[in-house]
């Protein structure tokens, strides 16, 4: 395919329908991130994935240093070619004060070699986290700790890196088009009271769990490797919520999880997945045929679209991947298609996230 | 003095939209601002990733150069056109170079749609590589599954000659899997990310083995251990080539069944 054609046959169009929200969703949404952004209409169909997006997108740290936050949102943003989130973190950190020759810098990656070492080591974590190409491993992490960084920091680093990822997934498979609420923010008007916006979005230190998630339930090592985080009540409640979700049965869910920790070459992640889908009834023999070859007779109809779908999740072509979306949308549904990237895009993350039990 | 009034809020009213009217155009030009750049972002990765590993990427951005070298286990697919020289004959050198590009541009889609990147054009041969560029677990059928789309792409585009009167193509092509090294190759005015290894070269006599065989897509036992077992293969008798001691054992690739049971069965036919 010729780069014209590449960049052209990129679907970003407006495909998704839009919604009501129920106003105890909106107002949840509210209350994690300030606004209701656009996508909370298009997603709605699917109230565990907005909750999931304005979770993830809120940051919540406890040590993380708070000035990596959006950096890292920007970094993996960027590296994932997630046009909608790129755009936005670009404007919010714009808002915020950055100038436009640091961000134009960062996203170069000039900027990465310029800076601190302490900061120029998270960053470049947070990409090959994010690129799992391969995943990075007990060795990366001993290299941020030399670098100064906390147990616990260096678990929301990679949770920041990871949250991003799985948004990052979200945002482009849907094809989310450009947010009003963000264009505004360059808005000359709005520039009068950018800093009273800027003070909005900083992040802000939050509090360290009382009671952290013990390792139970599914995920559950991965979780508690974010220790008393805020961090780890934000990935409990997602994966909790996602596989509790009526729309998909529960055992497709968990072939599409173990099929991203196949392609991302997690042992636990699938080993765990697999332990689930036994408790479903799929045999060791069947999930083995499965992950081998992403088919099976065993799979039913929407199995079978939906695992090799799994599979694009993690290293795609957006123009690729939106297509494949559309395409479960007009063969599943809209409320099939918004949880299967829901479920691919959060097994990514959880992927990725369990770096740290390298270190564990 | 109220028609005084009502002229100046008219005049601040009309004032107010022609500003708000500027400011939209504002807003809409920030849009595009931000689209163009974004559309460019992509563009310029996916320009650079279909050429290298992001890593080796990254080391040319960073430093001009990339040392970067792996041995990686990768599925490799070698395509030559049967019969070229007879046809370069036949036609005149413009008709050739469009006919040619046409056929790299039909396979050349078709890998890359099944996650592989040519590493080289030899001729009229394609030197494809799956499983180079990033981690993949299912490279060989992925492979395979190039392979087919290769056949039905050039079976398209036969179509298209034969109406434009042009001579048809035949196309071999031969599949092994193994470990190869990957770097960046070349001295200070060409370099290409290339692989390197005994199996590119296995690859490469497997194909000239689909004359013999009279097959279109041969595969090595490797390959076929790899596969998914939906592949309908057949198998032919072992055969000595060139630069091997052991007589090599190969399998034609007749199709793909996706509705097909799987089971060790079918693997059993090609036996």
């Amino acid at each position: 395919m010729a780069l014209a054609d590449a960049t052209t046959a990129t679907e970003w169009g407006d495909w998704l329908p839009e919604s009501p929200v129920p106003p105890a969703l909106a107002a949840e949404v509210r209350r994690n991130m300030g606004v209701v952004p656009g996508w909370t209409r298009r997603l709605a169909p699917v109230p565990w994935v907005v909750r999931a997006c304005s979770r993830l997108a809120k940051n919540v740290t406890a040590y993380a240093p708070l000035e990596l936050l959006h950096p890292i949102v920007l970094v993996v943003s960027r590296d994932n070619s997630c046009r909608y989130c790129f755009g936005v973190q670009r404007t919010l950190m714009k808002t915020m004060g950055y100038a436009d020759d640091y961000l134009d810098r960062l996203e170069r990656d000039v900027e990465l070699r310029e800076l601190a070492p302490a900061q120029r080591a998270a960053l470049d974590f947070a990409r090959r986290l994010s690129r799992a190409d391969p995943r990075p491993g007990a060795r990366d992490l001993a290299q941020l700790a030399a670098a100064g960084y906390s147990r616990a920091a260096i678990a929301e680093i990679a949770y920041a890196a990871a949250a991003a990822s799985v948004i990052n997934r979200i945002s482009t498979m849907v094809a989310l088009p450009t947010d009003a609420m963000i264009a505004r923010l360059d808005h000359p008007l709005t520039r009068l009271v950018r800093p009273l916006i800027a003070r909005m979005l900083r992040p802000r230190r939050a509090k360290p769990l009382a009671a952290p998630p013990t390792d139970d339930g599914p995920c559950g090592a991965v979780v508690a490797a974010l220790g008393d985080s805020p961090a780890a009540a934000a990935v409990r409640e997602t994966i909790d919520a996602a596989l509790a979700s009526p729309v998909l049965p529960r055992r497709t869910k968990l072939l599409m999880m173990a099929v991203v920790a196949r392609a991302l070459g997690c042992g636990r992640s699938e080993a765990e997945a697999r332990a689930m889908l036994a408790t479903e009834g799929l045999d060791g023999a069947a999930v083995d045929d499965v992950l081998a070859h992403l088919g099976s007779p065993r799979l039913d109809a929407r199995e079978a679209l939906l695992v090799p779908f799994a599979r694009e999740s993690v290293r795609y072509r957006n123009g690729d991947i939106q297509a494949r979306t559309r395409a479960l949308h007009d063969a599943l549904g809209v409320e099939a298609a918004i949880e299967a990237v829901g479920i691919a895009s959060l097994a990514n993350g959880v992927c990725r996230l369990s770096v740290l039990l390298d270190a564990c | 003095m109220l028609t005084a009034i009502a002229v100046a809020a008219a005049l601040v009213v009309v004032a107010a939209g022609v500003w708000a009217w500027r400011l939209r155009g504002r807003l809409a030009a920030t849009e595009r601002r931000l689209r163009g750049a974004a559309g460019e972002l992509e563009a310029l990765q996916y320009a650079f990733s279909r050429f290298a590993p992001r890593e080796v990427v990254d080391d040319i951005i960073a430093q001009g150069v990339s040392g970067r070298s792996a041995t990686k286990d990768v599925t490799i697919v070698f395509a030559d056109l049967h019969a070229f020289t007879a046809l370069a004959e036949q036609l005149d050198p413009e008709r050739l170079v469009g006919l040619l590009n046409g056929y790299f541009a039909a396979m050349e889609r078709a890998i890359a749609e099944h996650r592989g990147h040519v590493a080289k054009f030899i001729g009229d041969g394609i030197l494809a590589v799956f499983g180079a560029l990033e981690p993949n677990p299912w490279q060989t059928n992925d492979a395979l599954h190039a392979a087919l789309a290769m056949r039905a792409a050039l079976a398209t585009y036969n179509r298209r000659l034969e109406a434009d009167g042009l001579p048809t193509l035949r196309v071999g092509i031969g599949i092994h899997r193994g470990p190869v090294v990957t770097g960046v190759l070349g001295g200070t005015a060409l370099v290409e990310y290339g692989v390197l290894g005994r199996a590119v070269n296995v690859a490469a006599r497997v194909e000239r083995l689909t004359r013999l065989h009279d097959a279109d897509i041969l595969v090595t036992e490797v390959v076929r251990d790899h596969a998914d077992r939906r592949f309908r293969l057949r198998a032919l008798p072992a055969t000595t080539v060139k630069g091997l001691a052991e007589p090599l054992a190969t399998f034609a690739v007749e199709g793909f069944d996706p509705g097909g049971a799987g089971t060790s069965e079918a693997v059993g036919s090609v036996a």
